[in-house]
């Protein structure tokens, strides 16, 4: 069926000048497939937009493709779109003819001719234009959420507050990760592990699933139908969810590259111990930024500990740094009153040597302040903890990794949350090292994106399509997708076929590019209709 | 009834919010007090050499025309709030709304205006500036001197102008969250710096706008400096002004210029002067060895900067070891001012209801909520952060706000 093409031009207030809108209106008529033509200087003001919905709404010789020449849709696209859609027209049956930003505003002169040239390529393509279906998409309204640290508890509460159902998977016997043995922080906020195991009450009050002693060994499927494989005590479970949140959190080398054993030398996460000994020691050094300088954990946990020696022992306490990180809110305010109370920070260049004898650690370091070389003997070094990757489903997700070895955002600074796959979100120290406050904003962003997600109502589908009938299954798409989008299926009972999920697909526009037997099609953008567009300026 | 919300500030952490809100089906009102939307973010430059400095300025074009498209948000721009009572378990709110002389659903930007105002009051939007509608500045209008003029009235083919007055409007809204930004700490209030009394002391926001404007380094006057100081923490982790906080993004602003002004002019050399130097953050460890062999850096903070032979500039930094004072001679000096809160908070504070902390920022249980239920933080009214942590700290505040508008809905149909 030939398709019926209206065009409403604009001359936007008869600003541009350089067109003759009359000599055009005239010319356009007369091309094959336009049915309608209407001339106005207001098409975006209020009562353009009835004119158009008018004409498109009653259906006036019968139009079901429209052209608009008029400004960059970028400028007024939207409300245009929109007009039309209320009209009852699919809103990616329009094509564009950008005669403002791109021809008029662009020459001097008369540029009646390419604004004719213009709105025929518009033509061309609009013919070819078949409107796109709009479905519900089934999903499984339920979140698996990696890891029952800070993170992925406090992810598990704001999914809850949503409404959301959610699994948690614990690889450890319990939940609370990290900071469950922690029984104290300094400047009288809550006990890490209280508040964790408070944490940890709450989430399973408010009906969240915990598997703890459990791994994800498998996970197949896409955004909205993710089956996951799952290891619980030699049993193996299999389960269904329509998004994924990684907070594995990061694995921590206890001594990194300390050469000496030495029971006076002990990593930062068991100094709680300390606090509990007999006999504490008198004097007690820490020591940052030797594994990796440019981590902010380190200091904030030296900063806390070094307070609590200070208050709770009265040890001697100096600290070896080379930059204090306190780019965290209240981390200053530590520092300081660290220094108010008698902590002492040396501040080194190079590398510290650490010596053992008997019972005493010797720091030699060169500090940069005095400019010479200082030696102090303690009896108790607390060495800074390095953080190491835990990205271990990077590659049965098909997640990228960052060159330190952590999962990789698809942009960290506008997505930080988003994985390079639909319905993958990762969260706190999984991905970069957050402090408290920046992994629970993390928490927060992807509980709300999967929400949004889950409980979206129709949303179009098969803008990129396979034909199954050309797919050879070569796999060639399935391979080159970053998202993860492309599955083979029984697309007929006698024949297989590549299939694109509408929920995990991207729109990228990739598998179009490489397919081999040219089987898939990105409605808007097929060869044919780039083609038609060339074909109509007399290429 | 549907419950609405209001964002108040459209920069980043605002529009960030909104967006999100808007995304999940929410009806947001985006309330700012500019013509456009964009706030600090929109008077920084692009900090790439031949590679991105991951600086995320550039994260600004797309936020905008997603916020000044999307469907269920509306803008409300020249406005402020000055009036909240609590209704129905949300808020009433009532706005300031300031003219804009030009109604954005009727201007087509079509550039007729700009043709015939004979003294460039009205003003055009550029770029992705949203919206994307002309706006007149009283200053400069001969209308508002007395003189009678309506050019641009007569002239507007889409009869968008109009020479009101304010108005005030009222909006029952369920949530608010409040993302009016920060202000820069004001480096003339530490007078031994220089600042306002030599025109060679520039701020790291001054340096935002002149590679904005430039796009490198240019003095006026010509002569290129050669010899350039930053001076980091200009304000900030300084308990004597009571900014006992450090800010958070100076650190990297200053490091990045600093590559970037070695990358336009190989010879010039260029000293940072710092306390501790803030690394952490994604990718910013590989940024920062990358820059260590080109950058003097130098720890210790100037305490004075006066004025040295040949139009140079003395810089005098306290040398603890040997307890004496060294100098060092400059052709320019960059003090990196820091985020300090704005002055107006306390106004705003007692319109809503909520606190501000010891510093100054709007104070947060938990960097979200504040005092009053309904109410919420984003970006640098509670702290300091950079544009990531800003929009992050939107999204999070947007999905505090859904639960809660979810609550004020139900006790609405009761």
């Amino acid at each position: 069926m030939e398709a019926k093409t209206g065009v409403f031009l604009c001359d936007c207030g008869r600003s541009l000048k350089n067109i003759d809108f009359t000599l055009l209106r005239g010319r356009v008529a007369r091309l094959p497939g336009v049915v309608f033509i209407d001339l106005r200087s207001d098409l975006c003001l209020k009562e353009g937009l009835e004119a158009l919905s008018a004409a498109v709404a009653l259906q006036r010789e019968g139009i079901d493709r429209v052209v608009i020449a008029a400004c960059s849709p970028l400028a007024r696209g939207e409300t245009l779109r929109n007009a039309l859609e209320e009209a009852g027209l699919a809103p990616n049956l329009i094509a564009w003819a950008n005669l403002r930003e791109q021809c008029s505003w662009a020459h001097d002169g008369d540029v009646t001719p390419k604004a004719l040239s213009l709105i025929e390529m518009a033509l061309g393509k609009a013919r070819l234009l078949q409107p796109l279906k709009k479905a519900q998409i089934p999903v499984e309204q339920k979140v698996l959420i990696i890891g029952g640290g800070f993170s992925g508890l406090k992810a598990a509460l704001e999914l809850s507050r949503l409404g959301m159902g959610a699994t948690l998977v614990e690889k450890g016997p319990q939940l609370g990760g990290r900071l469950r043995e922690i029984e104290s922080l300094y400047a009288g906020q809550a006990s890490p592990g209280a508040m964790v195991s408070s944490l940890a009450q709450c989430a399973l009050e408010s009906g969240i699933e915990a598997l703890t002693s459990a791994e994800v060994i498998g996970v197949e499927g896409t955004a909205g139908d993710f089956r996951v494989e799952i290891e619980r005590d030699g049993e193996r479970l299999r389960r269904t969810f329509g998004a994924i949140i990684l907070a594995p959190g990061y694995e921590a080398e206890a001594l990194p590259g300390a050469e000496l054993k030495s029971k006076n030398i002990i990593p930062s996460s068991d100094f709680f111990k300390v606090l509990s000994q007999e006999q504490p020691p008198t004097r007690l050094a820490f020591i940052l930024d030797v594994s990796d300088e440019h981590s902010r954990l380190p200091t904030l946990s030296a900063l806390n500990n070094a307070l609590m020696a200070k208050e709770r022992l009265g040890s001697e306490v100096y600290v070896f740094a080379k930059n204090l990180k306190v780019d965290t809110e209240g981390a200053e305010k530590l520092y300081r009153e660290a220094r108010d109370k008698g902590v002492v920070f040396l501040k080194f260049e190079g590398k510290p040597r650490v010596v053992c004898d008997d019972g005493r650690v010797r720091i030699e370091a060169r500090d940069v302040l005095l400019g010479e070389e200082v030696a102090l003997d303690c009896d108790l070094l607390v060495m800074e903890e390095k953080a190491l990757p835990a990205a271990k489903l990077a590659s049965t997700l098909n997640l990228g990794t960052d060159p330190r070895g952590f999962y990789q955002e698809v942009n960290p600074h506008l997505f930080p949350i988003f994985s390079g796959r639909k319905g993958v979100y990762l969260v706190g120290s999984c991905r970069a090292d957050l402090d408290f406050d920046r992994a629970a904003m993390d928490a927060a962003g992807a509980a709300l994106e999967a929400y949004k997600l889950l409980s979206q109502g129709e949303v179009e589908v098969d803008r990129v399509r396979v034909d199954p009938d050309k797919c050879r299954v070569c796999l060639t798409c399935v391979r080159v997708c970053p998202h993860g989008a492309i599955g083979v299926v029984h697309a007929k009972p006698e024949k297989e076929s590549a299939r694109i999920y509408d929920l995990a697909c991207d729109a990228c526009g990739m598998c179009v590019a490489i397919c081999p037997a040219k089987a898939i099609g990105y409605e808007g953008y097929d060869d044919d209709q780039i083609l038609a567009e060339i074909e109509a300026v007399g290429a | 009834m549907e419950a609405s919300s209001l964002v108040i500030g459209g920069g980043v952490a605002g529009m960030a919010a909104a967006v999100s809100l808007a995304d999940s089906g929410v009806q947001v009102h985006l309330v700012e007090r500019e013509p456009f939307i964009g706030g600090r973010v929109s008077l920084f430059s692009c900090k790439a050499t031949d590679r991105c400095a991951t600086c995320g300025v550039c994260l600004l074009p797309p936020m905008l025309s997603k916020t000044g498209t999307s469907r269920q948000l509306s803008l409300l721009t020249r406005s402020t709030l000055v009036g909240l009572t609590r209704r129905n378990g949300g808020f009433r709110a009532e706005l300031l709304r300031r003219p804009r002389y030009v109604d954005p659903d009727r201007c087509t930007s079509c550039g007729v205006c700009l043709g015939v105002c004979p003294t460039g009051a009205i003003q055009k939007p550029f770029g992705e500036m949203a919206p994307s509608a002309y706006f007149i500045d009283e200053g400069k209008c001969l209308h508002f001197k007395g003189e009678g003029c309506v050019l641009c009235q007569e002239r507007c083919p889409a009869r968008a102008v109009a020479f009101d007055n304010g108005s005030k409007l009222e909006l029952d809204v369920g949530a608010i969250i409040v993302a009016t930004g920060f202000e820069p700490f004001e480096a003339g209030e530490k007078g031994s710096l220089g600042y306002g009394r030599y025109p060679k002391v520039l701020t790291g926001p001054d340096l935002e706008s002149m590679f904005r404007r430039e796009g490198a380094l240019k003095l006026p006057g010509g002569k290129q400096p050669k010899d350039i100081a930053f001076i980091q923490c200009v304000g900030s982790r300084d308990e004597s002004r009571g900014s006992g906080y450090c800010s958070q993004v100076c650190c990297k602003y200053a490091i990045r210029f600093a590559r970037l002004i070695k990358h336009q002019d190989p010879e010039a050399k260029v000293t940072i002067f710092y306390i501790d130097l803030q690394t952490a953050g994604k990718g910013f460890a590989e940024f920062f060895e990358e820059c260590q062999g080109v950058i003097r850096f130098a720890r210790g903070v100037p305490v004075e900067v006066n004025e040295a032979p040949g139009d140079r500039l003395r810089v005098r930094v306290e040398d603890f070891a040997q307890g004496r004072q060294l100098e060092e001679v400059f052709d320019l000096v960059v003090l990196s001012t820091g985020i300090t809160p704005r002055k107006d908070s306390w106004g705003l504070a007692k319109v809503l209801g909520i606190n501000l902390d010891e510093y100054g920022f709007f104070e947060s249980r938990d960097g979200i909520e504040t005092n009053v239920e309904g109410v919420f933080l984003a970006g640098t009214c509670q702290g300091p952060r950079d544009i990531p942590g800003s929009i992050a700290h939107g999204l999070a505040a947007a999905e505090r706000a859904v639960p809660f508008l979810g609550k004020v809905r139900r006790e609405a149909r009761r």
